[in-house]
């Protein structure tokens, strides 16, 4: 382990001291550490996970009632749902994308069936995916909120501009960032501006996924009024009426 | 002609820089981690392009697991001058009592007695998640065995009794220890649950909406509207 080597040439003199140089060997040390290091490492969750701020109405009744009477023209229903195989497994299409789609129509539903075929005449409800982005250009579903709430985002851009040239608090950051946060937040409250109202259904056997998707479209779109509601009768028949016209490939 | 003398090299290399770097590596890592919190399941959680970190202190996260199974986790104050009071091991117990109260009150005929072991066990667990009945024969067990057996997903007295109720007069288990939770006393902690950062309820991203549901219907219930959610950072090309 620790050697203590003499340094003796051959010429011993007599009466000097003996030149000691001390080797203390340190790979057992190292072995140790790096064992150490490895189990850190394993330990470690170098990444915290993200959480996502949402709040649910009140469970009043009367309440939601209201706030869907105010809201028609401006409404956006959005309906979840996901397509799984016979074990309840979530199925992938070829890119390794869970297959979640999502339906939606404007303003209120409508089932009428004037001629009596079986089928909704004029069916609002249109299908669209989770695709995200093109580079800069929306896709899916994102395309669809973004020209809804076009106005707010117009104006969140403008500020957007002035907040990466550090224009509201030059030299400080975080005073940029804070001043930067309170104007998108008025321009997303901004009454006076047409903004959407979405109202999102999941189906029972839609992903947990899905809806997170479609929350997070809620904050790229800076969509401010939005509520989370169950799924009632007039959205399945409208999706299945949907699936009659439109069947799966 | 001289012969050409091999000069004898000790083969010995001086390890003593390259444990000065394992040591350096190993500080590194054993002060920036934090250990994997030990749950009954695994999940995996959806993206999202939130940026908002899970609080480490004074949170109530709520694991959903794909069959259904409700768990609680609790983690107190991290400040060193409350930890008494409020520290997490403190305020399991505290909880702990609140919700127990709460229990035999709505079922004088079932009634449970926790000891003072039991309340102590309660505190070193990170997650439960047994219904009412089963928690005094759950406490007494060995670490490992409770692990074993919070991790069954087949047992029937795993995971925290939930249903769809609204009676706010007659709670179910995971109402009562929503409400416990609340009233723990720990102003921070109820702060914390007001503005919503509080509560987190985790899924697995292919769990169906309506087991999710039930949880976020009870939150809805106790008037405990604002909560997180968690998820993972999305990637840039999502």
């Amino acid at each position: 382990m620790a050697q203590i080597e003499q340094s003796d040439k051959g010429k011993k003199k007599k009466g000097a001291q003996k030149k000691m140089s001390i080797h203390v060997d340190f790979t057992p040390m190292v072995d140790m550490n790096m064992l150490l290091i490895t189990f850190f490492m394993l330990c470690t969750t170098m990444i915290k996970s993200q959480t996502l701020t949402i709040s649910l109405p009140s469970n009043e009744k009367i309440e939601q009632q209201q706030m869907n009477k105010a809201k028609e023209s401006e409404a956006i229903t959005l309906i979840l749902t996901t397509d799984r195989n016979a074990n309840g497994d979530v199925k992938k299409d070829e890119a390794g994308r869970p297959m979640n789609t999502v339906y939606y129509y404007e303003g209120m539903p409508e089932i009428a069936d004037a001629d009596g075929d079986g089928l909704i005449d004029n069916n609002k409800l249109k299908a669209e995916q989770f695709i995200g982005n093109d580079g800069k250009i929306q896709q899916g579903i994102r395309k669809i909120l973004h020209d809804r709430n076009k106005l707010v985002l117009d104006k969140i851009e403008v500020e957007k501009a002035r907040w990466r040239n550090k224009e509201f608090a030059p030299g400080n950051s975080a005073a940029n960032d804070s001043i930067y946060q309170a104007r998108a937040r008025e321009i997303r409250n901004d009454s006076t501006l047409t903004r959407p109202v979405v109202i999102i259904k999941a189906a029972p056997e839609a992903s947990w996924e899905s809806l997170i998707s479609a929350l997070d479209e809620m904050q790229i779109n800076q969509i401010s009024r939005y509520q989370i509601d169950n799924i009632n009768k007039t959205d399945s028949v409208l999706i299945l009426d949907y699936l009659a016209k439109n069947p799966k490939k | 002609m001289g012969k050409v003398k091999i000069k004898r090299k000790s083969t010995l290399i001086d390890m003593t820089a390259m444990s000065d770097v394992t040591v350096l590596l190993l500080t590194f890592f054993m002060l920036t981690s934090t250990f994997l919190q030990k749950e009954p399941v695994t999940v995996l959680t959806p993206s999202s392009v939130s940026e908002q970190k899970v609080p480490t202190a004074n949170l109530a996260s709520v694991l959903v697991s794909p069959e259904g199974k409700v768990f609680i986790s609790i983690a107190g104050d991290a400040d060193a001058d409350t930890k008494d009071t409020w520290g997490s091991e403190a305020l399991r117990k505290t909880i702990l009592d609140e919700a127990v109260t709460l229990y035999n009150k709505q079922n004088p005929s079932k009634a449970i007695q926790l000891s003072a072991q039991d309340r102590e066990a309660f505190s070193k667990i990170n997650m439960f998640g047994v219904p009412f009945q089963v928690l005094h024969q759950f406490l007494s067990m060995s670490q490992t065995d409770q692990d074993k057996f919070i991790s069954d997903m087949t047992q029937k007295g795993v995971g925290i009794p939930i249903n769809d109720n609204k009676d706010m007069e007659r709670l179910n288990e995971f109402q009562i220890w929503m409400r416990a939770i609340y009233n723990s006393g720990n102003d921070n902690l109820q702060k914390a649950m007001k503005k919503g950062e509080g509560i987190a309820v985790k899924a697995d991203k292919d769990t169906p909406y309506n087991v999710v549901h039930d949880v976020l219907d009870n939150l809805q219930s106790l008037k405990m509207n604002r909560f997180s959610i968690m998820t993972a950072l999305k990637t840039e090309q999502e």
